[in-house]
């Protein structure tokens, strides 16, 4: 029967063209607005962590100015960043089952035997709980543990990139790089690593490029290391050396604990309060108590990784489908009409309204079906022209717009989806017309 | 006109004429506030940055060795670019306007944090920075090449003199007069205007205070800094790959970043802006086809439907322009009742988006506009199918269908 209501449609098609063709369009081109929106809003809107995220968390608490809060838009919030003090202190705790401190620093790396072309590059400083807590995968060697970081150990990670660009890219474990007038020994070369969004720093951008090189953390206040990332300060206070700098009110350093129970994490809301009320009482922390501990979604929404442009776009983005639709019903609901003489034979010959209804949704769902398709080339084609267009100013361009095949399928759903539903009145109007009138007069 | 016929012929077809308003109504409500929320986006990017910006890139330079003479790479490769052809300027700067990049602090007019205070995006360049920005100074002067100190090491605290945007000037010092007068940091350490900038932006477009800016007479700190260069109108391509190779030939123990141009950071910076603009633009221009051509449609199916009807009122002496009319108001008609939904819709939609987004309040004004737009983008539309129904010949009044 499926097959039969399938001919009808095309010699349905076949009759009016014109018509047939200016829904396909309306869908299509409704469609493919909304691909283009909804592909930079699932980009932003990813969270890449998966099933860790709701065991992995990062503190805020609030340790800024007592005038005026950290963010004008929301008073409530806290600051995103740490003190050196306070991710010192917090890393201390014994509560987590996994734990890291880090932040973002730069330098020229370099050969001593003048292998490669000196280059700048970022390098994360970092404990060494990074590695596993974030599930990086590793081409060669592996990370170092607690007690490198300790020393500290002059030891590096390489990224794929990095190890490309020094050791061209065989494994160079054993080998090693300059950095700050200093050797560094390659333990361990990362095989592809890139989190979208970069959801363990999102201080310097959401799709910014990972770090080059992975340092044990110590090593930044032993070559006195500023960050390369963002640094804010809100106190006046004299900063005449770098270990004042460290001791100051600053905020530089992210923390991250992993807290696989609901006890450890009750715990350690705790002991961030207890931490905090205690610093009370050597005058740090002027503000009232307010601390937050975001799990990843929790931290992404924080941040607005998900820009309020995304969400404002995708939902004009959808109004304009709704608008595509509603024209392509009134389309449906005009061609059916003038088709009506056809179905009152159909009727009389005694097709139940039932086949007659789903005659024409199969007909509205074909429509909708090319509408998607087309829709889906127009989407990916538009995505394509953006791309090449922004490409060249905004490097996070192509992760931003990313030619995702699932993202078509979802489009080519939602259209077929949307035109049943278009269908669905049409369908039923005309299966209810009474077949006389139509006879009488042919 | 009489109303009464024109809406009991409109009643006998419902559903047609409901789903033109209902379309008619989201349209309003997509295009006002598209076109409002667009509006402020080119306004925004269309704002001047009092620098010539298209003119002008630039680039890192970090030394690397042990002992690096830090002053002396940037005393030499300032002779050296300030000489080369199609060059009008050039600068060393710690960070470069409109890049996205920067850092600010904040300014007292008094000492002890007292009197008015503002924060500032403040820049470290030396007594070329003014003319290669391309800025200009409504009073005062560029730094004198004595006041310009080389750091190898950061430290707190600027050289004694500043030039100031008049945005800051406005901030800090109301209605006075900046030039000469003096302002304080937080550690109450005094500095001298030498220098007024009639207007200029900072590092951060989206920042409400971005024509807040201070240049300090300041080189580094050492071993790196970013140079600007600005070159003679459409000489910048070719002045870009000269000064990479000359760089690297006069010293090669140094890296040089990726040279970029300030229109690219300026984009950059405005690529979400533009980007709204662009998708919502397109929403529009379609959004308004699409209802023109679900007008057209539900005319033309109309006229379609009722051509016996049309040529029994031409037979009883009905006119052409009757017709037309009869038409042509039902249209109406449509259009009106969309247009009031869409009110609704579209206020609810400017209030939602006003209050989620902390977008500004949707302007009356372009409701007004969007009103009469559809009403004309609706008559538009009807009148080649009223026009086919005025043809419709009376003889059609005695035939069947």
């Amino acid at each position: 029967m499926f097959a039969y209501y399938l001919r009808l449609a095309l010699a349905s098609f076949r009759r009016n063209p014109g018509l047939t063709a200016l829904m396909v369009f309306a869908i299509a081109l409704g469609i493919s607005v909304c691909m283009i929106t909804l592909t930079s809003y699932r980009a932003a809107a990813n969270n890449p962590a998966g099933d860790r995220s709701s065991i992995l968390f990062a503190p805020s608490i609030d340790n800024w100015d007592p005038e005026q809060p950290y963010e004008q838009y929301d008073k409530t919030l806290a600051p995103t960043m740490l003190t050196y003090r306070d991710a010192k202190a917090l890393y201390e705790s014994n509560i987590p089952d996994r734990k890291l401190i880090m932040y973002k620093a730069g330098g020229i790396v370099s050969r001593a035997d003048k292998g490669m072309e000196p280059e700048y590059i970022a390098a994360r400083m970092t404990t060494a709980d990074f590695f596993p807590m974030f599930q990086v995968p590793f081409l060669y060697g592996g990370s170092w543990d607690g007690k490198a970081d300790i020393g500290p150990e002059p030891v590096v990670v390489l990224s794929k990139e990095m190890n490309r660009k020094a050791f061209g890219g065989v494994n160079s474990v054993g080998k090693s790089i300059v950095w700050h007038d200093r050797e560094f020994r390659v333990i361990g070369v990362l095989d592809d690593f890139e989190p979208l969004p970069k959801y363990f720093d999102v201080s310097n951008g959401s799709f910014t490029d990972m770090e080059d090189a992975y340092i044990p953390f110590a090593w930044g206040p032993v070559l006195e290391l500023g960050s390369d990332g963002n640094t804010n300060c809100w106190k006046t206070e004299t900063i005449d050396s770098y270990k004042a700098f460290l001791n100051s009110e600053c905020i530089w350093f992210h923390g991250w604990f992993e807290l696989r129970t609901a006890d450890k994490q009750r715990a350690f809301r705790e002991f961030l309060d207890n931490y905090v009320v205690d610093q009370k009482k050597h005058g740090r922390f002027p503000r009232p108590l307010n601390n937050y501990l975001y799990d990843v979604d929790g931290w992404l929404k924080r941040n607005k990784v998900v820009e309020d442009d995304n969400k404002a776009v995708l939902v004009m983005a959808f109004a304009f489908l709704a608008v595509c639709l509603v024209n392509t019903i009134g389309l449906l609901l005009a061609k059916f009409l003038n088709g009506a003489p056809q179905s009152g034979v159909r009727r009389a010959l005694g097709a139940s309204r039932r086949d007659i209804f789903l005659q024409h949704l199969t007909e509205s769902g074909v429509v909708a079906l090319a509408g998607g398709i087309v829709g889906g080339l127009l989407g990916v084609t538009g995505i394509w022209a953006l791309r090449a267009y922004y490409g060249r100013f905004v490097e996070d361009a192509p992760k931003l717009l990313p030619f995702d095949e699932i993202n078509f399928v979802i489009v080519v759903a939602i259209a077929v989806f949307a035109g049943l539903i278009a269908g669905l009145y049409p369908a039923w109007r005309i299966g209810r017309a009474a077949p006389a009138s139509y006879l009488k007069v042919q | 006109m009489e109303i009464r016929p024109i809406l009991s012929a409109l009643l006998r077809n419902r559903a047609g004429a409901i789903l033109v308003a209902l379309q008619i109504a989201i349209t309003l409500a997509i295009v006002v506030n598209a076109i409002y929320v667009t509006q402020q986006r080119v306004e925004k990017i269309g704002r001047p940055t009092g620098m010539d910006d298209q003119n002008i890139f630039s680039f890192t330079v970090t030394g690397f060795e042990k002992n690096f003479d830090f002053q002396a790479m940037v005393r030499d490769d300032m002779a050296m670019l300030r000489q080369m052809p199609g060059i009008v300027d050039a600068a060393p700067i710690r960070q470069v306007p409109l890049s996205g990049s920067g850092s600010s602090t904040g300014f007292f007019s008094l000492p002890n944090q007292k009197g008015e205070q503002s924060p500032a995006n403040y820049y470290s360049t030396d007594e070329h920075g003014i003319n290669t920005l391309g800025t200009k100074l409504s009073g005062g002067a560029t730094f004198e090449p004595g006041m310009i100190e080389f750091r190898n090491e950061d430290k707190q605290g600027f050289p004694a003199t500043a030039i100031i945007s008049q945005g800051l000037a406005k901030a800090l010092f109301k209605d006075k007069a900046a030039l000469g007068n003096t302002f304080y940091d937080d550690q109450s350490k005094p500095y001298r205007v030498v220098g007024v900038i009639q207007h200029i932006h900072g590092s951060w477009v989206g920042w409400d205070k971005v024509d807040r800016v201070m240049l300090s007479p300041l080189v580094g700190p050492g071993p790196g800094t970013q140079y600007i260069v600005r070159t003679q109108p459409g000489e910048i391509d070719r002045v870009m790959t000269a000064t990479e190779t000359a760089l690297r030939k006069r010293d090669p123990n140094r890296v040089v970043g990726k040279l970029r141009k300030m229109s690219d950071y300026k984009k950059r910076s405005y690529a979400g802006d533009s980007f709204m603009a662009v998708t919502l633009t397109t929403v529009t221009g379609l959004v308004l086809v699409f209802s023109a051509l679900g007008i057209f449609g539900l005319a033309t199916f109309n006229v379609n439907n009722r051509t016996r009807q049309i040529g029994t009122r031409r037979a009883v002496g009905a006119r052409k322009r009757d017709i037309v009319r009869h038409f042509m108001t039902e249209n109406w008609m449509v259009t009106t009742l969309g247009v009031v939904v869409g009110c609704i819709l579209a206020l609810g939609a400017g209030f939602w988006l006003s209050n989620q987004y902390q977008m500004p309040r949707l302007d009356l004004y372009y409701l007004l506009g969007g009103v009469l737009g559809l009403w004309a983008v609706g008559q538009f539309a009807a009148w080649q199918p009223s026009r086919r129904a005025a043809k419709v010949s009376p003889a059609m009044a005695t035939r069947n269908i």
